[in-house]
């Protein structure tokens, strides 16, 4: 696998973490309230501030020799899940966030009623929170997704710049400048601008097309 | 009015304590209009919250069709059935329809997954005259409109029980007119129980069978709607329902026949009330409808024959139909007056002129006796 093939796997593994661990924390922290709930919220966005040197040091501990992971015999030091787990910490954050943000604007009473009118909890929040706060969670699906691709630091602690195995597209691209193959460099550097100029552009989009349409209600056929 | 051997179709008993409000709330409905009336904060929203399952009381009881629904802190076996399971239907404040689906789809929504729940729904906007907007999302419809669409949600759900939360309040007079008219027949026609707040008098009295009048948490008094507002309670409900000309007073004597009250030096007499003795301290009320202006040149007539007093003019307001003065007594109380526009128009009554008033002797009412002086006066 190249590094363009092994980013994208990579990418897609992480944005499904992030999806599947990210929607659920997004919805307990924007609709409940428990002990410590604050605390919580700011140890799942401290990798958004922590250097990547740092989130990977706890990784390399938590996947270590020493770790729970490999006591229970799963070894991801120096594999591409490693590096697929790692983006997901790192993308996580921008995930919670706008998704919480999203879910949070959802007004409470549109949940009640749907309450009153015989709904579960899983029906409410797929046919209610859900579509309503759809260009929120998308947007932070996009930002977690670009954040995993992007992701360096965390990446290299945990498993390594092996060309065909761990070694993605900004790993190549240090490896390329490290190696004088500034060839190789250019178009790596040019792809990745343009994969990340993409992403933000439809996040602009998402978050416009959110403001345009009032909380109450979107027009009839609105984008 | 509830039905003989039969539960009522609701029922509850509650005490909760919530940020602000200390709610404390029996209540009985069955196959009605019931209308909570009472200032804003005083609780209104929270019981019909607590009725439909979204808000959890500390204590009490709450059965609808007879079925517990409710039962904590109660000798009984504990239940809380959550909201999705107690079958009511209901219309809130702010209407809150999902702005995502079209009018048709807010009103299949309670109606899972029926495949005859479009149709259905569609035979319910046509009841209420809203079979051209079916198409339409939330947004693109009037405060009225969002009414309707509100009212058919809850009615899609064919709950026998309705809770309605100032379903009138950002309509226009006309349209408030047609709903009351609508939700009055199908009240009859379905056979439900309606609960509705409102902070309009003129609600309860266009839609209510009965009024629960609700202040500070608790339910003041309950009774069919005429009876509750010419005879309050308390002070509390006669302010409530803008009761002027409260008078605080002491029995003077009580002969079977007559009260006579003394009132800060001047002497009124009033009807006979059971189980009022000398000495006690009363409030008594009198509409402004009947504290009659005196002619000083012509013969007292019987309606004038009691409680006549020298006033004067403190004020002096006039619209089209109604004319209405305040008037200040020898002992320095005020009391207010009204009549038609046209009525003793030879009379000067600009503020600072002397006139002879009448309280009407029957006119005169006593506040309930269970008044626990709870009044600001």
């Amino acid at each position: 696998m190249n590094a363009l093939q092994l980013s994208g796997l990579i990418t897609a593994v992480a944005t499904a973490g992030i999806v599947v661990i990210g929607l659920p924390l997004a919805w307990l922290l924007a609709r409940r309230s428990f002990p410590g709930d604050v605390v919580f919220e700011t140890l799942i966005l401290l990798p958004l501030v922590l250097p990547p040197s740092v989130v990977g040091y706890y990784l390399l501990i938590a996947l270590g020799d020493a770790g729970p992971l490999t006591s229970a015999g799963v070894h991801l030091l120096f594999t591409w899940q490693g590096a697929a787990l790692a983006s997901t910490v790192v993308g996580l954050p921008l995930m919670v966030k706008s998704a919480k943000a999203a879910i949070a604007s959802v007004d409470p009473a549109l949940e009640n009623a749907a309450r009153v009118c015989g709904s579960g909890e899983w029906e409410v929040f797929s046919r209610i929170t859900l579509p309503l706060a759809q260009r929120g969670i998308a947007a932070g699906t996009v930002l977690g997704a670009a954040r995993a691709f992007g992701e360096f630091g965390a990446t290299l602690m945990v498993a390594g710049s092996i060309p065909g195995r761990t070694q993605t597209m900004p790993l190549a691209i240090y490896d390329a400048v490290q190696a004088g193959r500034y060839g190789d460099a250019h178009s790596l550097v040019l792809l990745t601008s343009v994969l990340a100029f993409f992403s933000l552009l439809a996040v602009a989009r998402l978050e416009q097309a959110g403001a345009t349409t009032p909380a109450h209600g979107a027009p009839a056929g609105g984008v | 009015m509830v039905a003989p051997g039969g539960a009522p179709a609701l029922m509850m008993d509650l005490r909760t304590r919530l940020p602000g409000l200390d709610l404390e709330a029996r209540l009985e409905a069955d196959r009605e209009v019931l209308v909570l009336f009472g200032p804003s904060g005083s609780g209104k929203t929270t019981i019909l919250n607590i009725i439909a399952g979204l808000v959890r009381a500390d204590a009490g009881e709450i059965a609808l069709e007879g079925q517990v629904v409710f039962r904590r802190g109660v000798p009984g076996a504990g239940r809380d059935l959550p909201a999705r399971a107690r079958h009511i239907g209901y219309v809130m404040q702010q209407y809150a329809l999902f702005p995502h689906m079209t009018a048709l789809e807010n009103v299949a929504y309670p109606m899972g997954r029926a495949p005859d729940r479009l149709d259905r729904a569609a035979r319910l906007l046509d009841l209420l005259a809203m079979g051209s907007h079916a198409g339409h999302r939330p947004a693109q419809l009037s405060g009225g409109q969002q009414q309707r669409i509100a009212l058919a949600r809850a009615l899609a759900a064919e709950r026998s029980i309705l809770l309605l939360d100032e379903p009138f309040a950002a309509l226009d007079a006309g349209l408030r007119d047609r709903l009351q008219a609508d939700l009055r027949r199908l009240r009859a026609e379905l056979d439900l129980t309606v609960l509705l707040v409102t902070h309009r008098l003129e609600d309860a009295f266009a839609i209510g069978d009965r009024l629960a009048v609700v202040r500070k948490g608790r339910i003041e008094q309950v009774g069919p709607v005429g009876d509750v507002f010419r005879r309050p309670a308390t002070r509390g409900v006669a302010e409530i329902m803008g009761i002027r000309n409260l008078i605080t007073a002491r029995v003077a004597s009580a002969d079977g026949t007559a009260l006579t009250l003394e009132w800060d030096g001047l002497r009124l007499e009033m009807p006979h009330v059971p189980d009022v003795r000398a000495n006690q301290d009363v409030t008594a009320y009198i509409r402004p409808e009947d504290v009659k202006i005196v002619y000083p040149d012509r013969p007292l007539s019987d309606a004038v024959a009691h409680n006549v007093f020298d006033a004067r003019v403190t004020s002096h307001h006039e619209s089209a139909a109604m004319r209405v003065l305040s008037v200040q007594l020898e002992n320095g109380r005020e009391l207010e007056v009204r009549f038609p526009a046209l009525s003793y128009r030879p009379i000067r009554l600009e503020p600072g002129d002397t006139v002879r008033v009448a309280l009407r002797r029957e006119g005169l009412l006593l506040l309930h006796s269970t008044d626990t002086g709870a009044g600001s006066t």
